[in-house]
């Protein structure tokens, strides 16, 4: 135990005294986060409030075949614009995002009460005109079934025979829940951090040394080799779980200072911050066991970073498969890294609460998972290749 | 005292199995300077490994004050200061830091490794650059740092591996001064070199090893009579067998 404490005040302190490694390793993310969480927050509000508020300029063909229609549309706050020569051109270039065209046979189909015709071009794979197109909808519907309900009146039928469902929607996602889907990317963000926090300090501390040749000295002393690792792996938890704290206060100030957009009012209360740092706790000690591991097991500190690439990808693959496969929560689900730590995360966001089952099946797989990749590492520490550098 | 009984060790590599060690048996007696003497790839580091426990020996077995290096191999450890091949410091810890902490790691208290580190400082004259980080410091203050924190527990056997590589005339000479005074106070020391001259000056006990086997050993003296030769120079050759055969 005293062994462990040494090595871990040693690499600390090592740690410490590199300027840059505290600027890049320590202070980037929880810098980051504010800048992320203002900037997304200004710009989704700001994209919002233009296209729903904003005067719609819609380019309409063929706007003398239906005059009232045209009139109509004028006073949805949707400024009516001449056609374009070539309409695909305007899509494609984005110069409008939505364009109406009114069919020949429209006046005619209309005087004898068929439906007539109306198109609306527009591009699907381009999400930003999803809510213009959305309005033109709109706004042609509500014409529409006015017009079908004077006709039905006329003829002296009560339009609302023609409707044999009323369908109402009733959002019931609560104000969290709403912004814990906006806050998708907050649980990627916690979880690699949490991951690869104290990567540089796990690599440097056996790959680095070992390159270095100071590990040989330091293997021939009387200190026991479990000792020496466990200590290095306590010293990058601690420097981790140091960055984690920093990224999840930086989040409570950011949102503290969010006045509008989809973030306004977001409370991270310190309960949750609490709960968010025992939940990436089993991810610190799985990153650090995984990587002590990994620079025990290469020749160079060139070759364990060469597998950085590959671990920062492991914590989008739940995301990923539950993007594609959506599925319930099961208890499964909390005995599987990065899952699990991404519905956690989510729930606590959600504000919904978290079972006593659910948080032991949790913590025992994780605390499980770091203490089986730690027993690996130990043994790999034994091997004789380990102190030969040369 | 250390002894060393019929030692084997192979590895295996990519183009086929390579014998390091082929049976290498020797005494260093306390009190005495030991040398092992051998052209580079002889198979002294790999002996001098199998010493300090870094490695197991294929065959054969270790005593170190009589206690076996793989069963006892915590005792033994601590029983002795290792100077090995690969030796760096830690660049961002100050000379008296990387001292301590070797201190700390053989399980000494803070007042010991205070009165152990000035000593130290004072016998090899770091005065100078004790509290100075270790980046930038010259091969020989470097070395001293090594040395220092190698023997910061006042280890009773001393193992150096090619302690005076890079080092100039002043400083090679100055730890040779502190090694007699190690021999001097009872230490057993073990030394490799490949300089003859080195060995010759310094050492009681010298064993020639050459392709991983102990080609001749004794005092310088008993060296020249067992190859008939004049000089320690065309003994050493003598003992390794034939020029340049396996210094190649």
């Amino acid at each position: 135990m005293r062994t462990l404490i040494t090595v871990m005040i040693k690499e600390l302190t090592e740690t410490f005294r590199d300027r840059k490694i505290i600027i890049n390793g320590l202070l980037m993310v929880p810098l980051l986060v504010p800048v992320l969480i203002l900037g997304m927050g200004a710009l989704a509000q700001s994209r919002a409030e233009t296209q729903l508020e904003s005067e719609l300029r819609l380019p309409v063909m063929g706007a003398d075949y239906a005059p009232n229609l045209v009139a109509y549309l004028a006073t949805q706050n949707i400024r009516i614009e001449p056609p374009p020569a070539d309409v695909e051109a305007i899509i494609r270039s984005q110069e409008r995002d939505v364009v109406l065209r009114i069919d020949e046979s429209y006046a005619d189909d209309w005087r004898q009460s068929r439906a007539a015709t109306v198109e609306i071009l527009f591009d699907s794979s381009r999400q930003d005109a999803q809510i213009p197109v959305r309005r033109v909808e709109r706004a042609l519907e509500v014409y529409s079934r006015q017009a079908g309900a004077v006709r039905l009146i006329a003829r002296g039928v009560d339009p609302t025979l023609s409707q044999a469902l009323q369908v109402t929607q009733r959002d019931l996602a609560t104000d969290e829940a709403r912004r814990g889907m906006l806050l998708a990317f907050l649980p990627y963000l916690l979880i690699l951090t949490a991951f690869l926090g104290g990567a540089y300090l796990v690599m440097d501390a056996t790959a680095g040394e070992r390159e270095r040749q100071s590990l040989e000295p330091l293997l021939a002393t009387p200190a026991s080799r479990v000792s020496i690792m466990s200590g290095k792996i306590a010293a990058a938890c601690v420097f981790g779980m140091l960055v984690l704290l920093l990224t999840l206060l930086s989040f409570k100030l950011s949102f503290a200072f969010v006045r509008s957009g989809p973030f306004a009012d977001m409370d991270v209360s310190m309960l949750a911050i609490g709960k968010l740092l025992i939940i990436l706790l089993p991810m610190v000690l799985i990153g650090t066991t995984l990587l002590t591991l990994i620079s025990a097991s290469v020749k160079s500190l060139k070759e364990a970073q060469s597998y950085m690439g590959i671990l920062m990808l492991l914590p989008v693959l739940p995301t990923a498969i539950l993007l594609v496969n959506p599925v319930k929560n099961a208890l499964w689900m909390f005995a599987t890294p990065f899952l699990a730590q991404n519905q956690l995360i989510l729930m606590v966001l959600r504000v919904e609460a978290i079972s006593v089952v659910q948080w032991a099946t949790y913590l025992g797989a994780g605390f499980g998972l770091g203490a089986s990749l730690w027993c690996l590492a130990a043994r790999l520490y034994y091997s004789e290749r380990l102190a030969i550098s040369a | 005292m250390i002894e060393l009984n019929n030692l084997h060790k192979h590895f295996k590599t990519k183009t086929g199995t390579v014998t390091a060690v082929n049976g290498v048996s020797f005494r260093a007696e306390d009190g005495a300077i030991t040398g092992l003497l051998g052209p580079n790839g002889a198979g002294k580091t790999t002996t001098m490994r199998i010493l300090y426990t870094l490695m197991k020996a294929d065959q054969g077995s270790v005593y170190v004050d009589g206690q076996d290096t793989t069963r006892d191999a915590d005792a033994v450890r601590r029983s002795l200061g290792v100077l090995p091949d690969a030796r760096s410091l830690y660049k961002r810890l100050s000379a008296r830091e990387n001292i301590t902490y070797f201190g700390r790691l053989h399980g000494m208290d803070e007042a010991s490794i205070r009165i152990n580190t000035d000593r130290l400082v004072e016998a090899l004259g770091m005065t100078d650059f004790i509290d100075r980080r270790t980046e930038g410091f010259s091969q020989g203050q470097r070395t001293k740092t090594a040395i220092a924190r190698a023997l910061v527990h006042n280890p009773k056997n001393v193992i150096l591996d090619e302690p005076t590589n890079g080092l100039d005339v002043m400083t090679t000479r100055a730890l040779r001064e502190f090694l007699k005074k190690l021999r001097a106070e009872g230490h057993c020391v073990i030394l490799s070199s490949h300089i003859m001259q080195e060995v010759g000056a310094l050492c009681d006990h010298i064993v020639v090893i050459a392709k991983g086997r102990v080609t001749a050993q004794g005092s310088p003296n008993q060296l020249l009579e067992q190859t008939g030769e004049s000089t320690l120079e065309d003994a050493f050759v003598k003992a390794i067998g034939s020029d340049g055969e396996s210094s190649a």
